[in-house]
């Protein structure tokens, strides 16, 4: 954890939440886990707004707390993993519209806007949103149904009712609660709906990030190999995926062998593979030869049955991402030579130049600009019998990927910080002309609502003047150029901590409690 | 070189002195004073001795010690008459010259090896390059060192650098070139193998290339002055594959081949924004002349 992370956090507390609230995270960001008074103190806020934006942190599952020594007091700690997975939100909502059209989308965005809710208090208000949509006819029934979908795919898991009466609960639900399926009539449904009366039994529910990361990665995982190899491979890699969850957990390194007789009946079962269907052998043989080596054989029975490597592939799409970062960043003859160290992990400045074909000079520049910039590092090797002049010593260069990853990590919270920066001062610059153009709005739409003539309401419009028009265009643009570059960002951060999970087993950025 | 008179060998009359020299000569790693005594039974030792010492002093024979044992070893004339009417010295720097090979020698070697001063020394390599005896070749590997080596020797490529060197300089944009070439190629080899089609497998293999094939095409092509060798594309080749347009596979019968391979990923998000190519990222901060608020970069990049 680093400042620049800590930056991050805090701008996200401030913008989504207010000032207050972001006092208390990142005074936890900095401190630590801490009780209450210690916030207090730190803080210098009184009690009550202390007190009540732990509350809405808490709410959103962003603070976590344990009991104290002292079984009477709590300490609390931020889940920064957590508030940094609000920049995924969007993404999260695009994936579940996907899959599961607008109930879904709605839904999702009732859970993400509370943090966690009731099963009672979703269905109620995802309905009244849906029946405000236009030309959406809704029933109840359906709803109910996009609901349980979400369910049992796992989208949604249910939190932790505190019981008994210690003064500080513990919130812990074991893996096998986290998922048991509600029973919701549809009587039920109907009753609340038009009666408001609540459900029989009540359930809690938050989201699943872990189910919505998996998504995430093997849509990346996809399209990466359509883009390599073709779309049939894409979609005969994504009938894999699909096999594997069958037997295998989702988070493994590798997934158990898959029979490949079951992976050709699903996809004739599929119509529109003709192509994949004829020549799934020649596919299956592509992509076991591939360089990244994605499924290897396991055994002949049966007819063969293959394993996916998932941690060997996204350890090269990482590799890849480096290679294209140092590529944009020192140019082409730069990762020439980055991929050649990766090639030959230790080797030495001659071998360079001769073997990537660079000038001695050029070749010298850029492998120390990037041991500058961390990039590669240097291991020296002491000649045992001179210990004077410049040849006491061999150099090798070499790649230590996992420091690499994390450096590139802090430069994207870094590029992340600024262009939210960069937002939001865009914004205070242009403070007079955004309110204006608001104020213009809501006057139109009042007028339009007494009922207006079409004259009266040019003339309202013709209060933002022409070249005030055109700066609006351009804070438009710019806004949505920030926002885009903000979640496209997000994609490198989300395969270098995929990286990060595989490769330390850790469970980072994941926590879900 | 060899314009200069032979040494009179078999004109001397002495039979003695030519039959020592056919047997040297038929021996190259040199005879023993045993050799000698068997092979010429009715010559008299102080005859032959004579017949020896007249060799070497003309240089015909060298002298050498092996395991304790004095070897004659012959020598060939035409690279030995350049020294004759020189001095001791020259010699002995010559040999050391000689010795190096294509490859020459530094002169601060030389000078280890001869045990000589450096004005000597100089005043020796000098007289020496007057005669056309030897040559000074500036080594690309340090553009300042000079090797010493035999006139009438070919430098070895390490020295020059072999195809891609032009005067000590190397000739990246040739390289870049023929870089750029050679993935064309793979990229229509590949094509080809796509419009042909016949299943993924099959266009693969169809893909790929061997370094000859893309020899013949470059030829072809005719961008090159100086003749490349199949082993010079090899070497560019190498260069597609580390810039991650192709890939290399042993075939079964033991050489390399290349295919034009496309990459995973679209370049990452990090890349998209000026702050991941920032050349001074690292000098930014909340204040300060460099800041997201007022940064010339960004401010570029969202008027594009």
């Amino acid at each position: 954890m680093s400042s620049q992370y800590g930056k991050v956090i805090s701008f996200i507390l401030l913008e989504r939440f207010g000032e207050i609230v972001e006092k208390v995270g990142s005074c936890l960001f900095h401190y630590g886990s801490s009780p209450l008074l210690y916030i207090k103190k730190y803080t210098n806020l009184p009690l009550s707004q202390v007190k009540e934006a732990l509350c809405i942190l808490i709410k959103y599952n962003l603070v976590t707390f344990v009991p104290n020594k002292n079984e009477n007091i709590a300490n609390y700690s931020l889940k920064c993993e957590n508030i940094f997975l609000m920049l995924r939100y969007p993404k999260y909502i695009i994936l579940i519209k996907k899959k599961f059209e607008d109930e879904g989308e709605v839904i999702l965005e009732e859970v993400l806007l509370s943090g966690f809710s009731s099963a009672s208090e979703i269905i109620f208000k995802s309905f009244n949103r849906l029946k405000e949509m236009e030309n959406k006819t809704i029933s109840e029934v359906q709803l109910r149904d996009v609901f349980m979908a979400l369910v049992t795919a796992q989208y949604l898991m249910r939190i932790y009712i505190p019981e008994g009466n210690k003064a500080v609960p513990q919130l812990e639900i074991s893996e096998k609660d986290k998922f048991i399926f509600p029973s919701i009539e549809a009587i039920e449904v109907k009753n609340l709906i038009e009666k408001n009366i609540p459900l029989k039994q009540e359930s809690y529910w938050t989201i699943n990030f872990d189910r919505f990361h998996q998504d995430l990665r093997d849509k990346l995982i996809i399209s990466a190999i359509t883009k390599k190899i073709d779309e049939n491979a894409g979609e005969l890699m994504k009938t894999f995926l699909e096999q594997m969850y069958i037997r295998t957990t989702a988070w493994a390194d590798t997934s158990n062998p898959i029979p490949i007789q079951e992976v050709k009946n699903v996809i004739k079962k599929k119509n529109s593979l003709h192509v994949l269907s004829a020549f799934l052998d020649q596919y299956i043989n592509v992509m076991e030869q591939d360089y990244c080596k994605m499924i290897r054989k396991f055994g002949e029975a049966g007819g063969g049955s293959y394993q996916i490597y998932l941690k060997d592939i996204i350890i090269h799409l990482v590799w890849e991402t480096i290679e294209q970062i140092v590529l944009e960043k020192f140019d082409s003859k730069a990762a020439r030579i980055f991929r050649l160290i990766r090639l030959k992990s230790y080797i030495e400045p001659e071998q360079i130049q001769q073997l990537a074909m660079i000038p001695a000079k050029e070749a010298k520049r850029l492998c120390y600009q990037l041991l500058e910039e961390n990039f590669i590092k240097v291991q020296e090797l002491r000649k045992s019998s001179s210990n004077s002049g410049p040849t006491k010593s061999f150099i090798f260069f070499n790649i230590q990927i996992a420091q690499v990853v994390r450096m590139v990590l802090e430069l994207c919270y870094k590029s992340l910080y600024n262009v939210m920066t960069r937002r939001l001062s865009e914004k205070n610059v242009n403070k007079r002309i955004i309110d204006k153009k608001q104020r213009v709005d809501t006057i139109m739409l009042g007028m339009k609502v007494q009922g207006a003539t079409e004259e009266q309401l040019a003339d309202i419009e013709e209060m933002i003047t022409p070249p005030e028009k055109e700066l609006l265009g351009k804070i438009g643009k710019t806004m949505k150029k920030l926002n885009l570059v903000e979640l496209e960002l997000d994609d490198t951060v989300f395969l270098l901590e995929l990286f990060l999970r595989y490769t330390y087993n850790q469970i980072l950025n994941f926590i879900n409690m | 070189m060899s314009k200069i008179k032979e040494p009179e060998v078999g004109t001397s009359g002495s039979s003695v002195e030519s039959q020592i020299t056919a047997l040297a000569q038929s021996k190259p790693e040199g005879i023993s004073n045993e050799d000698i005594q068997s092979n010429l039974l009715n010559v008299t030792a102080e005859t032959w001795t004579k017949s020896v010492n007249k060799l070497l002093k003309s240089g015909l024979l060298e002298l050498f010690k092996v395991n304790n044992k004095l070897l004659y070893k012959y020598k060939d004339p035409s690279k030995k008459t350049v020294n004759k009417g020189s001095d001791n010295e020259e010699k002995v720097v010559y040999r050391i010259i000689e010795e190096a090979g294509n490859k020459g020698i530094w002169i601060r070697d030389i000078r280890f090896k001869s045990n000589l001063n450096m004005t000597q020394l100089n005043k020796v390599l000098k007289s020496l390059e007057a005669k056309k005896a030897i040559k000074a070749v500036k080594s690309v590997s340090a553009s300042k060192k000079k090797v010493y080596m035999l006139y009438d020797l070919e430098p070895d490529s390490s020295v020059t650098g072999g195809a891609w060197y032009q005067d000590q300089d190397f000739e990246s944009e040739f390289v870049d070139v023929l870089n750029q070439q050679c993935q064309r190629f793979l990229v229509q080899k590949q094509e080809e193998a796509q419009k042909l089609w016949g299943g993924p497998l099959i266009a693969r293999n169809r893909s790929y290339v061997s370094a000859k094939d893309v020899h013949k095409f470059i030829s072809e092509l005719g961008i090159s002055k100086v003749a490349l060798n199949v082993q010079d594309i090899e070497s560019i080749l190498y260069t597609v594959v580390l810039d991650n347009n192709a890939e290399r596979i042993v075939s079964p019968s033991g050489e390399f081949l290349y295919r034009a391979i496309k990459s995973f990923l679209p370049s990452p998000g990090l890349v998209k924004s000026t702050c991941g190519i920032c050349p001074i990222s690292h000098r930014c901060a909340d204040s300060g002349f460099v800041n997201a608020k007022v940064c010339t970069y960004l401010t570029d990049w969202l008027n594009e």
